[in-house]
């Protein structure tokens, strides 16, 4: 109950940002990124941090999403709550599919096979004609039923809505039966399979609670961006990043996913937007002219994958409990 | 004639995969690491080839006297520094560690020699062996597919004969067993490495003649090599060697009578089908669910 306290609260703090911060597209732009990594690793929290099942194809399920809504406006020009209702249908089948699959393998195998899913939909796509192949999907319909897409506030409250959504879920969970089933999963599958836990019915259970919540923000990631091809959407890249961000805060944790995007997408936005090399400009360490300045202005745009490694690999070897993981071991 | 034609171009191409499947089961079963950065390790091989042969103007095939030693220190540094610290870690925990050490490799190529992918051409790149009856045999691939034959029976040999290789063996077979037996099983897990990274590094130079050279050209190799282990049986060697040779085969036939853009997709199928009908691969002995 505490929890869902913090959650409306902060809630409540977030949704009166943009009121403070006035009508700053950039701010506001970095804040829903900021708010949609924080759901996704939350979304897969649920499934990775405490049913302890590592998906690495979870960019499949975004894909999924964005492409079904992107696909059925432009065809068919539905609502898009209809829109995100189909993709979340399509998400589930996806899942199920998977569920069917790659639940029946551990460890090593489990994590390669859920790779292999998301890279067989996400060739699908990059094949199929429907799908737009390699050009990907654009929406220039600006004005779609009645929602100025123009406005970015509308999907800064959207992502806030899910994020909220899925924290929720995530602080029921771990007080619910099935919460504790899924901690037990985690922790040791045959002992929870001896107890009577029925192992796949439950995994499912989180996969398809996870796959819904994140084809929903896919669906949101659409029409926010209004392109979608491959590699925005259903790259390993993007799995890999949901990971990290719950990693670095705290996997198996409530706000781990949301402190590991608080830090990641602004210092992601710091070094693409060649920020801090700007910085070193002004500071007068770098001249804008010299070698050195014009490696920076033409490259750090490219560092921050390599900043996420670099984080990535400091964090295993030195944090493997996240920030959050920090704190409960004091306690 | 398209038959054969696909049959032999994918034994020659699956012999190169092959080489970089039995690095990446070598290191598992060696030390049960999935090593994610295995792609970004033959992409460093692909540059380290590329420079010789346009710096140093060593051929390529040649420069494998340079290149494996480079990448056998290398990898025996990388696992002293890094692997070796999560050996008794969760599955998840050594996955990101490889992950990360990939995505640090793959980027600093992409700063250092930036994204524009490279060719190496050399006077025999595109020629070929024409065979009565109409079918074409690359020279590059031909080549490439005689020096994985040498290297991988020169592997066999080491494995089973030397006291290193039998060492390793039984590091594989049971790390404790071999420990209590006195082997010194740290030293095993770098050595394992070394060899992988060698593996990978060699056929990342073998193919670089015939792909084009790009700081992310790892990435579809990674699968590949994952699809061959598991074909094989994660962790067996002579498995990689088969699984390699199928998924060459599997390729050349799905390019010649589906479409090349749905290969990897038929090898992913490929994949699944053998996680879930015969999970110990063709050649394992451990089960999937260990």
């Amino acid at each position: 109950m505490k929890q869902i306290f913090l959650i409306a609260i902060l809630a409540a703090i977030a949704a009166a940002l943009p009121l403070f911060l006035g009508e700053n597209p950039y701010i506001i732009g970095i804040m829903i990124s900021v708010l949609m990594m924080a759901a996704l690793s939350s979304a897969w929290n649920i499934l990775g941090g405490y049913a302890g099942q590592y998906s690495f194809g979870h960019a499949a399920y975004f894909g999924a999403g964005a492409y079904t809504t992107m696909i059925l406006i432009t065809l068919f020009n539905l609502n898009p709550l209809l829109c995100m209702a189909g993709g979340i249908v399509v998400a589930c089948m996806i899942a199920l599919i998977t569920g069917g699959i790659v639940f029946r393998l551990r460890g090593h195998y489990f994590a390669l096979a859920s790779i292999a899913v998301a890279e067989i939909v996400r060739l699908s796509v990059l094949n199929f004609e429907f799908t737009g192949g390699a050009q990907g999907i654009l929406l220039s319909d600006l004005s779609l039923w009645g929602l100025d897409l123009n406005s970015k506030n509308p999907f800064y409250y959207g992502m806030l809505l899910v994020l909220v959504v899925t924290l929720a879920i995530t602080a029921h969970l771990r007080k619910s039966k099935t919460g504790f089933y899924l901690q037990a999963i985690r922790e040791d599958q045959d002992a929870a399979a001896s107890l009577g836990i029925n192992l796949s019915f439950y995994k499912n259970r989180a996969l398809l609670i996870s796959a819904a919540l994140t084809s929903v923000l896919g669906s949101l990631y659409g029409l926010y961006i209004r392109f979608i091809d491959t590699s925005a959407v259903l790259d390993l890249r993007l799995s890999i990043e949901i990971i990290l961000t719950a990693i670095i805060g705290g996997v198996g944790t409530l706000w781990g996913p949301v402190v590991g995007a608080l830090l990641l997408v602004p210092l992601a936005e710091v070094l693409r937007s060649n920020l801090l090399g700007d910085a070193l400009v002004k500071a007068g360490l770098v001249s804008e002219t010299s070698g050195m300045g014009l490696f920076l202005k033409e490259n750090l745009a490219h560092a921050h994958v390599l900043v996420y490694g670099i984080i990535t690999v400091l964090c295993i070897l030195y944090l493997p409990k996240g920030i959050l993981g920090l704190f409960r071991r004091v306690k | 004639m398209l038959f054969l034609q696909a049959l032999l171009s994918g034994i020659l191409t699956g012999g190169v995969y092959a080489l970089a499947g039995i690095g990446m089961s070598l290191v598992f079963g060696v030390m049960n690491i999935s090593n994610f950065a295995h792609g970004d390790l033959m992409m460093l091989g692909m540059y380290l080839a590329y420079f010789a042969f346009t710096l140093l103007h060593i051929d390529p095939y040649l420069s494998l006297i340079l290149i494996m030693p480079i990448a056998f220190l290398f990898g025996f540094m990388m696992e002293k520094v890094f692997i070796n610290r999560v050996i008794y870690h969760p599955h998840q925990n050594q996955i990101l560690l490889t992950v990360g050490l990939g995505l640090i490799m793959s980027n600093t190529a992409l700063l250092a020699f930036t994204s524009d992918p490279k060719i190496l051409t050399t006077s025999y790149s595109s020629s070929a062996f024409n065979i009565p009856g109409g079918i074409f045999l690359s020279v590059p691939l031909l080549i490439s597919f005689l020096i994985t034959c040498g290297i991988t029976a020169i592997l066999s040999l080491f494995l089973l004969k030397t006291s290193t290789g039998m060492a390793l063996r039984a590091t594989s077979q049971n790390r404790e067993a071999a420990q209590l037996m006195g082997i010194n099983v740290a030293k095993m897990s770098a050595i394992a490495f070394g060899i992988g990274t060698a593996l990978a590094a060699t056929a990342g130079a073998l193919i670089a003649p015939t792909y084009y050279i790009h700081p992310l050209a790892g990435h579809s190799f990674l699968l590949k090599a994952f699809t061959i282990c598991v074909l094989g049986g994660l962790g067996s060697v002579a498995g990689a060697g088969v699984g390699g040779l199928i998924i060459g085969v599997v390729e050349a036939m799905s390019s010649t009578y589906i479409s090349s853009d749905w290969k990897d997709v038929v090898v992913f199928v490929l994949f699944l089908a053998v996680l879930l009908l015969r999970p110990q691969g063709l050649f394992g002995k451990k089960g999937g669910q260990a």
